[in-house]
């Protein structure tokens, strides 16, 4: 193994943390200026494997990796001990985005010399990239214990910390870096939202400000505005479009987000007028037109809002969100029939989108087609086994057509394979309770424990307190009933079936004072949408 | 078998050995194809039917149109009347039934028209209607109350319907008389349902309650779909109604109290009625079924107004607090506590109500562990009413059913379209039991079934039924069973109360057991009963004769001794001098 270090290797060593950090940029910001990527000088051979290793990297200059590759496999096939050889075909692995196989080349550099920092901050990038947060956070302490003010390590950990939510950690580390944290727009999205979460809003806002004039142009403006908005800091997001819009000539983009953040913020009636001023601009677009139908949505002019959604469709027929949107939209407004349609030209337009499938599974049980419910959930189901939605629906479906068998089978199945498990077993408790209606003793039981197990999942599961306390008033347990359903009221505060319980529960308690004033509830909201 | 040979003689031995064998197999051979299966044979002698339709030997030949078009508007779903009555006095029931009518674009190939059956007493029946006057009426029919309104002895008929009702003065000669407008009772443009002849302010009239059902018109067609097909608009879409009360003045007109009343502020979808005293304080009271809307426990508050107090008596509303769809409802004492519950149909997966009558709250629903909801959860409830069918003193339930939606198995496992009827055996205490097995084969099929009457018409003490089947012939029902235990019947008679007695509380002691019964009106889906009462003997003696109580609906109690079985017991109200023990 040769442990001699080139000059052309070294310099060529030098810059690879440059280059990682630009392949960090490459995959992270499309279009970054390719100025940045820079490759070793040309280098006398030594050796076989040197002039491999020497070709390899004319090659990788040329921008032709896969040949750069090639040649640095041979140099590693005649040096496979050697740590720099390693490292260098793992570079350009990385720049292929074949991370999987160059985490373990650089691995394997670091078993040979656990001392190269470079080959361990090169695959803690890789590791990050990748989202494997936990080693790359690992990799990085490695780094900072050996060198506390590793710039490039504390740079790389802030951005670990903030994808983890360690907001405290991503801000502390991110800061100690300013130079190399305001070079990056991503970066200093990072550190402004690790100050949101933590409470320090005017520091995210001074961090955010500094993209008003950097140097990647509109698109920082943009990731900036963007996190404000994320962040409901929708003052600092309008202020960051604002500000820019006088700066570009092209202020589409501008424009549309600073509509996106007026809805956000709830100013619907400025937001639609943004989006009206732009159509009448000439900018018409299916985004423009969506974002306008659901500003009508908001103010209940649902008629201007299907029209808006359907022009959406028209200048854009593959964009599934519109369809989506207006089926929804129809289906609050109870025009089934129009539903069904649409949702029956979505299934044909988009055959293989689960989204689709529970919208006209949701349709069909609305219109009380609970076998055609069935089949759409069904469908939906097989698309995406993931999709707690396609799941409960097919439950929900199966139970109304009368299949409670299968209806049992499909939540069981979901209780054991989702992580959340509540709605699930607020569901199949549910059913159970209409078992035990029909004279299933046993039935009950099952259902309370499925309950309790529910809340025990999901603290804030208002319904599944509506069924327990059901439960216990009609046992005859006024008191523990108005308990749970007391619970369940501050959850859900607008469920008037819930008001309903608890005057029951507070009557049988001799509690009339009390007992009127739910009722009084239950009457201002029954007439609300079904629930 | 016990003369055969305990072993097999020896094959092997003489031919004399083999004919023995020979025999053996024969005769095993001569059994196998004579005898009976044993393990086939039943535990005990097969039970005769409880109901059997005789709607042929009757002679019922009726049948019932609903008009039904691709329009569907929904009255078409919703009609079928009948009654028991005796409408010629000659104690034997007759029958009434109502049609439903021609559509704009459901038309008859013949007239439409009602029909009045007349009991001839052995077990047949003749279609007087025309002779009678009352087999046309100008609106679409649904549903019939009966009542004496003038005292006259007769039974007059008011029929309900869209967009009018129409009032039958029984002439007492076989004819009737149309006096609604004369009246005043024509309940002009609204779509009426059941109606209930009752004495609401004791003056000895009977005054009328109307249930109106929806805002109404054929010239509003809408279209709703299932499964792509055109299909009938869901209650909820039509608009409610308030009720009708008209007073009877007692000189054959009617005064409209309904805003007097208060309950022209009751607005909803109102489609059956049951009038009976819910507080015991002597004032009938009315239960209103609604659908789709919540019911009304309407408490006379005994100066010509009504409160309604469902809400605080937890029957308005299912228990989380969403009306079912009430459409049938009968009173009775269920559980043996001597106070009035109710009985309510409703639809598919709501399942039928039992509310029973406790302290507090005032009714508790009773329908799961009743076995109620299990029996009738896939079910779509009409005509309801409770019945001792077999006479052991405990009141059971009959209940007809049948959906409306003709597409409805294309979405629905366990929903049919045609559905069979339900009686369920009270095995004490309001725990029912059903009895399909024994029923009869009317309860082995599907129908289309709407209103329910209950009657007996043959007079042996057994209550007999009737109900009505959209586009169909109405099935009669003889029970076998109930006229073979003790019974005791009455017939009352008012004299200061309404003739009818509707109101009249009848209590009868048996052993430990009282037995409470009322005179109702109403009650049941758009139909009108049998106004006698039968009370059912529980226990394995059976007394030589009973006394009794009646509680007149103009507060009169009366005690009555020696009151025989096995029969009707004529009864008339006493005047204030008359009231002492009467030896019968």
């Amino acid at each position: 193994m040769s442990t001699t270090i080139t000059r052309a290797h070294k310099a060529w060593c030098a810059n690879r943390l440059t280059l990682c950090l630009c392949v960090i940029a490459l995959l992270v910001v499309p279009g970054f200026p390719a100025s940045l990527y820079k490759i070793a000088p040309n280098v006398p051979q030594e050796s076989e494997a040197e002039t491999h290793l020497d070709q390899g990297l004319a090659l990788a200059k040329l921008g032709n990796l896969a040949s750069a590759e090639a040649e640095l496999r041979k140099a590693v096939a005649l040096a496979p001990a050697n740590a720099d050889y390693l490292d260098d075909l793992a570079t350009i692995l990385a720049m292929e985005k074949k991370f999987d196989e160059s985490n373990s080349y650089f691995q394997h550099a670091l078993k040979i010399d656990p001392r190269d920092m470079a080959a361990r901050r090169y695959l803690a990038a890789n590791l990050w990239q990748t989202g494997r947060y936990t080693e790359a956070r690992q990799n990085l302490q490695i780094l900072l214990k050996a060198n506390p003010s590793d710039a490039q390590a504390l740079l790389l950990l802030g951005m670990v910390a903030e994808n983890t939510r360690d907001y405290s950690t991503a801000a502390r580390a991110l800061a100690s870096v300013p130079s190399l944290v305001r070079a990056r727009p991503e970066s200093i999205a990072a550190l402004a939202r690790s100050y949101y979460y933590l409470g320090e809003r005017s520091k995210a806002c001074a961090w955010l400000d500094e993209l008003q004039n950097h140097a990647a142009g509109v698109r920082a403006v943009l990731l900036g505005a963007q996190i404000a908005d994320e962040m409901k800091d929708y003052k600092t997001a309008e202020r960051l479009l604002s500000s820019a819009m006088p700066h570009y000539s092209d202020q589409t983009e501008l424009r549309y987000r600073l509509a996106l953040v007026k809805f956000h913020a709830q100013q619907f009636d400025e937001s639609e007028q943004i989006l009206e001023q732009m159509r009448n601009d000439g900018y018409m677009t299916s985004e423009i037109d969506h974002l306008l139908a659901l500003c009508f949505q908001k103010q209940e002019r649902y008629e201007e809002a299907i029209h808006a959604l359907q022009e959406a469709m028209q200048l854009d027929p593959g964009n599934e969100a519109s369809y989506l949107d207006l089926v929804g939209i129809l289906l609050t407004q109870k025009q089934i029939p129009p539903a069904i349609e649409l949702a029956q030209h979505m299934a044909k337009v988009f055959p293989d989108s689960c989204p689709v499938f529970v919208s006209k599974g949701k349709i069909e049980l609305a219109a009380s087609d609970y076998t055609g419910a069935v089949a759409s959930f069904t469908r939906a189901s097989q698309l995406d086994s993931t999709s707690l939605e396609a799941s409960l629906g097919l439950a929900r479906a199966q139970s109304n057509a009368g299949m409670t068998v299968q209806a049992k089978s499909t939540l069981i199945d979901a209780i054991a394979r989702f992580s959340k498990k509540a709605p699930f077993e607020l569901e199949l408790g549910q059913l159970l309770l209409r078992e035990a209606d029909a004279g299933d003793k046993g039935a009950e039981v099952k259902a309370e424990q499925l309950f309790d197990a529910a809340v025990s999942h999901d603290s804030k599961l208002a319904k599944a307190y509506y069924e327990l306390g059901g439960l216990a008033l009609r046992r005859g347990e006024a008191g523990r009933a108005a308990t749970l359903l007391e619970k369940a009221e501050k959850l859900d505060p607008l469920s008037a079936k819930t008001h309903f319980a608890l005057s029951r529960a507070y009557r049988r308690l001799g509690r009339e004072q009390e007992a009127a004033q739910q009722v009084a509830l239950f009457d201002k909201l029954k007439n609300r949408s079904a629930e | 078998m016990s003369s055969l040979p305990n072993r097999l003689p020896d094959s092997s031995g003489s031919g004399g050995h083999r004919a023995s064998r020979n025999l053996f197999f024969s005769l095993m051979c001569l059994l196998l194809l004579t005898s009976p299966d044993f393990s086939q044979l039943p535990a005990s002698l097969p039970q005769k039917e409880i109901f059997t339709d005789v709607t042929e030997q009757a002679h019922i030949r009726w049948l019932q149109f609903s008009g039904e078009s691709p329009d569907r508007f929904l009255i078409e779903t919703m009609g079928g009347g009948v009654a028991f009555l005796d409408f010629d006095g000659d104690g034997l029931q007759d029958l009434f039934f109502v049609n439903g009518g021609e559509t704009p674009h459901g038309k008859s190939l013949s007239p439409v028209h009602n029909a009045l059956y007349r009991n001839l007493g052995n077990g047949e029946f003749e279609d007087v209607s025309a002779k009678a006057g009352v087999d046309r009426v100008d609106f679409y029919g649904m549903g019939v109350a009966v009542g004496d309104f003038d005292n006259d002895g007769f039974p007059d008929i008011y029929i309900t319907g869209y967009p009018a009702s129409a009032l039958f003065h029984n002439n007492g000669k076989g004819t009737f008389t149309d006096v609604t407008d004369r009246a005043g009772v024509k309940n002009a443009g609204r779509w009426a349902a059941s109606a209930a002849w009752f004495d609401f302010d004791r003056d000895g009239y009977l005054d009328l309650i109307v249930t109106n059902y929806a805002r109404f018109s054929f010239d509003d067609i809408r279209t709703c779909e299932l499964n792509g097909q055109h299909t009938y608009c869901e209650q909820k879409s039509y608009a409610g109604m308030p009720l009708t009360l008209y007073h009877n003045n007692g000189d054959g007109t009617f005064t409209d109290v309904s805003e007097k009343s208060g309950l022209a502020k009751l607005v909803g979808r109102a489609l059956g009625v049951v009038t009976i005293d819910v507080n015991g304080d002597g004032w009938p009271d009315l239960f209103v079924a609604r659908d789709a809307s919540p019911n009304l426990l309407l408490i006379n508050k005994q100066n010509g107004t009504f409160e309604d107090t469902a809400l605080d008596a937890e029957v308005a509303y299912d228990p989380q607090g969403a009306p079912k769809s009430g459409m049938g409802i009968d009173a009775g004492d269920v559980n043996g506590d001597g106070k009035p519950d109710f009985v309510v149909t409703n639809f598919n997966d709501e399942y039928h109500s039992l509310f029973v009558s406790t302290s507090s709250p005032l009714y508790t629903d009773q329908s799961v562990p009743s076995h109620l909801a299990a029996y009738t959860k896939s079910f779509v409830g009409w005509g309801t009413h409770f019945i001792d069918y077999d006479n052991d003193g405990n009141l059971d339930l009959l209940i007809v059913n049948g959906h409306i939606n003709q597409v409805i198995e294309s979405t629905r496992v366990d929903v049919k379209y045609q559905e069979p009827p339900l009686l369920l055996h009270n095995e004490g205490k309001g725990v029912f039991r059903d009895m399909r097995e024994q029923a009869g084969a009317a309860f082995h099929s599907g129908h289309r079934a709407r209103g329910l009457a209950v009657g007996d018409f043959d007079n042996d003490g057994g209550v007999d039924a009737v109900f009505t089947r959209l586009d169909g012939k109405p099935v009669l029902l003889h029970n076998n069973v109930g006229g073979g235990r003790p019974w005791v019947g009455f017939d009352l008679q008012g004299t200061k109360s309404n003739r009818d007695a509707i109101g009249a509380k009848i209590t009868i002691q048996v052993g430990k057991r009282k037995l409470v019964r009322w005179v109702t009106g109403g009650a049941s889906y758009l139909s009108s009963h049998d106004k006698r009462v039968v009370v059912g003997i529980p226990g394995d003696t059976t007394p030589a004769a009973l006394d009794a109580e009646i509680l007149w609906p103009n507060g009169t109690v009366q005690r009555l001794a020696g009151l025989k079985l096995k029969r009707y017991n004529k009864i008339v109200e006493p005047t204030r001098n008359d009231l002492r023990m009467q030896k019968r």
